[in-house]
């Protein structure tokens, strides 16, 4: 019985550091909180730059996304109509389409937002 | 209690079965994580506004069906008039360089104003559409009939009282004008009624500077 013991206590320990391991590797995954630095996430771009049409109301009704590296293409593309306060007025979200050179995206849905009180765009992007 | 006893082999068998279920469950986890791409980033956005008026940065007119080879573009004013025969239209147009607003930035409002010269012998709905091609402040009736206009983007009324600014919002067209800068050919001014009723706006040859027309944008950039 002696021997028993220590063989369970033995693998009590090994299970207990790869349990660890594991639900270490879980809690990244179900936090949402990986950046581009990380070394297990990559991004297909390092930056974005928008332009919205509006209604003669003043209303947003679309934005439009160029420049968007090919490498994206298949993403979802979600932008956020930031106001004042860092207030997210709206959001929208797209899958970057396949493309030759450069992509584009057109976003609508975003409600009723007047143009004058955006005061930023947020942008994400994701993709497998 | 036999099958408890302890065995070199039984207890290598437990301590094998043990590291495969957590390396199994580590690596699988390892997998899910290294499969997704993530980006976030934000632009902000700059906000101003540029008022354009003056006779330098605004080309004005109006054509007369009655006289259709005539010419107003020197004239001190812009007459909108709707009845069949002897309609006269007016035309108005900026020239937005001097705002430095790039291709890339956009309008958050617009509002075209003109100032009510005479009193209006009541009140008139004028329309306010965007021209889509190019004229200048020699255009004749007979040229303006075949040139390019969009639908009407907006229209105002004019009241019953003279001497007065009436304003028009025409957020949508300067907006488009800022993202192509080629296309600004302003717009036309017309009343939407008809009879003999004569509406007298300030062109930008009036004498009085604060009553010529005026283009105000609020923009972003």
């Amino acid at each position: 019985m002696k021997h028993l013991t220590k063989a369970l206590a033995f693998s009590l320990a090994v299970a207990a550091a790869f349990a660890a391991c594991a639900a270490a590797a879980t809690l990244a995954v179900g936090s949402s909180k990986l950046s581009a630095g990380n070394a297990s996430v990559s991004a297909c771009t390092s930056s974005l730059a928008a332009t919205r049409n509006v209604s003669n109301a003043g209303n947003v009704t679309q934005v439009n996304v160029a420049g968007i590296p090919t490498a994206c293409s298949g993403e979802t593309l979600s932008v956020t109509l930031v106001g004042a306060g860092n207030a997210a007025l709206g959001s929208a979200s797209a899958t970057v389409g396949s493309c030759g050179t450069a992509c584009s995206a057109t976003l609508t849905g975003f409600g009723t937002v007047s143009a004058a009180s955006v005061k930023g765009y947020s942008f994400g992007l994701t993709g497998a | 209690m036999r099958f408890l006893r302890p065995t070199p082999r039984r207890i290598a068998v437990l301590v094998a079965a043990t590291i495969g279920v957590g390396a199994g469950a580590a690596y699988a986890a390892s997998l899910s994580v290294g499969s997704w791409h993530l980006w976030a980033g934000s632009q902000t956005l700059t906000k101003a506004t540029c008022t354009v008026t003056g006779s330098t940065a605004t080309t004005d007119t109006y054509v007369t069906q009655a006289t259709p080879g005539g010419t107003n573009g020197n004239s001190g004013q812009i007459i909108v008039q709707p009845n069949s025969g002897s309609q006269d239209w007016g035309f108005v147009r900026f020239d937005l360089s001097g705002c430095g607003i790039p291709t890339t930035g956009g309008a958050d409002s617009a509002t075209l104003s003109l100032f009510l010269s005479a009193t209006p012998g009541s009140n008139r709905t004028i329309a306010v559409t965007p021209v889509l091609s190019t004229w200048s402040n020699s255009l004749t009736w007979t040229a303006a009939q075949s040139l390019s206009y969009g639908s009407a983007t907006t229209t105002f009324t004019t009241g019953t009282s003279g001497n007065v600014a009436r304003t028009a919002t025409v957020t949508a067209d300067v907006d488009a004008l800022i993202k192509s800068s080629s296309a600004n050919f302003g717009w036309r001014l017309t009343d939407t009624g008809t009879g003999n009723h004569t509406t007298t706006f300030a062109s930008s040859s009036d004498g009085t500077a604060s009553h010529r027309p005026t283009l105000t944008i609020n923009y972003e950039k």
